[in-house]
Parts: C-alpha cells; sequence; structure tokens
C-alpha cells in the first residue's frame, strides 16, 4: 500500500470518528440541558467516584441522555487507540515488521495507562 | 446559563487552537478554574477530551496535505505515552496547588515561546535508526515540489517525549510545545512537518491520559461535553478561515492574555 493511500484512510477513519462521537456528545449534552442554575457548583471541590459506579448509578435511574453522553466521550477517546490499532495492522500487511511492533507496544502502552485510571 | 457560557469559551478555544497551532487545554483550564470555580482535576480531565477532539481533526486535515511524518509520530508515541503513564501518576499525588502554580508555569513559558523565531534547521546526516525504520522523507515546498529532508538525534527524540507526555498527564494540555521544540530543534524536522506530527500525536498521548481519568471517575459529561461539542465547532471554522486571516496579530493579542492568565493561576495556586 503507498504512503498516500495510508494517509487518505486514516484522515477519512478520523473525520468520522470525531463526527460520530460529536453527534452522540452533542445529543447527551442537548437533552440533559437546562438552563438555569450553575450545573458546575458541585464540582468546585473534587470528590473520587469511579467510573463503574457512575454508569451504574445512570444505568439505574434510566438516564439515558448520561449515557449516550458518556458513549461519545468514550469513542471520542478511543480514536487515536483504534488509530494506532489500525496502524499497527496496516504497518504489518505492508510486511513492515519494526513499525507493526512498535505500534504494537504503544497499543500495550496505552492499555496499560488506561488500566492505572482503575488502579489507582 | 453556565452551560452556554462553556460552550462559547471552547469554541472561541477551538477557533484560536486552530488559527495558531495550540491544543485547546489552555484556555480550558484556566476558564474552568478561575471563570467557573471548578476544581482543577476536573479541568484537566476535561481539557483532555478538547485536545483530542482538536488533534483529531486537524490531523485529518495535516494527513491529507502530506505534511505528517506517521513513522516519526509511531516511534515517538513510544515516548509520549510512557511519559503520559508517568504523568497521571504523578498528577493523583500532587496538591492541587501545586498543580496551579506548574499550570501557570507552563502558560508564561508558552507565552515567551510564542515569541520565538521559526525557521527550519535542515540536517546534512540523518540516524541509523531513520534508514531503519525509512524515517527520513519529504514535503510539498510553496510551488508544489517536493522537499526532502533527514531525521537526526532519534533516541533523544524519543527521550524528549517522554518528558512531553508527562507534562499532558500532568496538566491536561497537549504539550504541542516541547514535541514541535525537540523535534524541530533536535531531530532537525522542517517545522511544518513537526508542527503536523505533533498534532497527529498530540490525539494518543492525551487519549492515554484520559482513558485513566475517564476509568477514575474525573471525566464528567456535565463538564466534557460542551467543552468537546465547542472546540469541534470552534476548529472546524478556525480551519475554514485559517487561510484569511493574519495569525501574526491574534498570537501578540493572545501572548498578553496568556501571561495575565499564567499570573493569576499561580497567584491562586500560591494562596490555596
Amino acid at each position: 500500500m503507498k504512503q498516500d493511500n495510508l494517509e487518505i484512510r486514516i484522515s477519512c477513519f478520523l473525520r468520522f470518528g470525531v463526527l460520530l462521537s460529536g453527534t452522540l456528545i452533542f445529543l447527551g449534552w442537548i437533552f440533559k440541558f437546562r438552563p438555569t442554575g450553575n450545573p458546575y457548583f458541585n464540582f468546585q471541590i473534587y470528590d473520587r467516584i469511579p467510573f463503574s459506579d457512575l454508569i451504574f448509578f445512570y444505568w439505574d435511574k434510566k438516564d439515558w441522555a448520561m449515557m449516550i453522553s458518556y458513549a461519545g466521550l468514550i469513542s471520542l477517546i478511543s480514536l487515536p487507540l483504534v488509530r494506532v490499532i489500525v496502524l499497527s495492522i496496516l504497518f504489518f500487511r505492508q510486511r513492515e515488521y519494526n513499525l507493526a511492533m512498535i505500534s504494537f507496544l504503544v497499543i500495550l502502552l496505552l492499555f496499560l495507562s488506561m488500566s492505572m485510571g482503575l488502579l489507582l | 446559563m453556565y452551560h452556554l457560557i462553556l460552550l462559547l469559551v471552547s469554541v472561541f478555544a477551538g477557533l484560536l487552537g486552530s488559527l495558531l497551532g495550540l491544543g485547546g487545554g489552555i484556555i480550558i483550564v484556566p476558564m474552568l478554574t478561575l471563570g467557573l470555580n471548578v476544581d482543577i482535576r476536573y479541568a484537566i480531565a476535561a481539557s483532555l477530551i478538547s485536545i483530542i477532539a482538536t488533534s483529531s481533526g486537524a490531523a485529518a486535515s495535516f494527513l491529507k496535505d502530506h505534511l505528517t511524518n506517521i513513522r516519526v509520530a509511531v516511534l515517538l508515541e513510544l515516548g509520549t505515552v510512557t511519559g503520559a503513564i508517568v504523568g497521571f501518576f504523578v498528577s493523583i499525588h500532587i496538591k492541587s496547588s501545586l498543580l496551579f502554580q506548574l499550570f501557570g508555569f507552563f502558560l508564561l513559558f508558552s507565552s515567551i515561546m510564542m515569541f520565538r523565531k521559526k525557521e527550519d534547521h535542515p540536517s546534512n546526516h540523518g540516524h541509523p535508526w531513520s534508514s531503519a525504520l525509512q524515517l527520513n522523507s519529504s514535503f510539498p515546498g510553496p510551488d508544489g515540489k517536493s522537499i526532502p529532508y533527514l531525521v537526526a538525534n532519534v533516541p533523544f527524540g524519543i527521550l524528549s517525549m517522554i518528558f512531553a507526555g508527562a507534562f499532558s498527564g500532568i496538566l491536561g494540555i497537549g504539550s504541542g510545545i516541547f514535541k514541535v521544540m525537540a523535534m524541530d530543534g533536535a531531530m532537525k524536522l522542517p517545522l511544518k512537518v513537526s508542527s503536523a506530527t505533533s498534532n497527529f500525536m498530540i490525539g494518543v498521548t492525551a487519549s492515554a491520559s484520559a482513558g485513566a481519568y475517564l476509568l477514575r471517575g474525573d471525566i464528567r459529561p456535565e463538564i466534557a461535553s460542551p467543552v468537546a461539542i465547542g472546540v469541534i465547532i470552534g476548529s472546524w471554522f478556525g480551519s475554514r478561515i485559517m487561510l484569511k486571516m493574519s495569525a501574526d496579530k491574534l498570537r501578540k493579542l493572545f501572548v498578553l492574555v496568556l501571561t495575565i492568565v499564567s499570573i493569576q493561576m499561580i497567584l491562586k495556586g500560591v494562596r490555596s
């Protein structure tokens, strides 16, 4: 595969990813939108609530707006990770094993980094 | 009302970010902490979301212009992601007051760096790793002709990226300034290629920390959603008016604002 082709594929993937996650975040935000009050008052003091607890809380409350927002945020955060995975596969198919291995190492490091959020 | 203020500031951050080649973090974090009194940990987490949004959008354009060196980016991402892990670890163990001071000093440094004279420093000799990994490449010049360049000091570049990644994880910024400095100054990449490649990498660095912050519960949709929407809209407009605007006057005005905000951040850190 030529370099041009690789660049265009990754470019299209990124554009589509931003559009998809942006739409989900927008929908979640619009459904939850309240014009009055200060929604940031509760965030003036840091209070750590793990992601799993937040998700279970909103799931129990059937708060679909928050669930859609989280889906959008997760897809946005995953976008660079998926981009590295795609690159790793493309390098492997081009038989550029050194760069494929480096991309694979980056993927492992990304997973390690994300798992730290659960452990610490 | 507060939602709309944050949305408008985020549109402005995305617009300015794409016009001046910055991530939105240096606008979003001060706005959330100084303007809306949000705790700096939530602000940093939301800022990382804005960086992924800006980086992914801008990277798509730069890729089409053939300015990004994907091979260099993949190699240096090893350093930035390692740094982001260190940065996340450090950030949860230091006090908010120290985060404010660090952020303030980073803003001061950024404003000084924005006055730096920008010119290419091409290298006559590449690094052995550049040949092995085919990192040496070319980019389109003003007349459309392809200009070749060599990539030097690869190990130093990777080490610098660990430092840049750590700053990104601690402060919720893209660290584009450090990345461009290392690629342009040490690795001798052309400035346009350095900026485009840095933009391509910023998303991965931010994603490494953002994933950890999300699972820790620090990324809250109430804050991150208007920030993400605003930054996406702003950077979309920015990329369209970029060619019609002179960024020089805007840069000077922005440096003044950045200096004032940096002093406010340092003072808030010292007082709290």
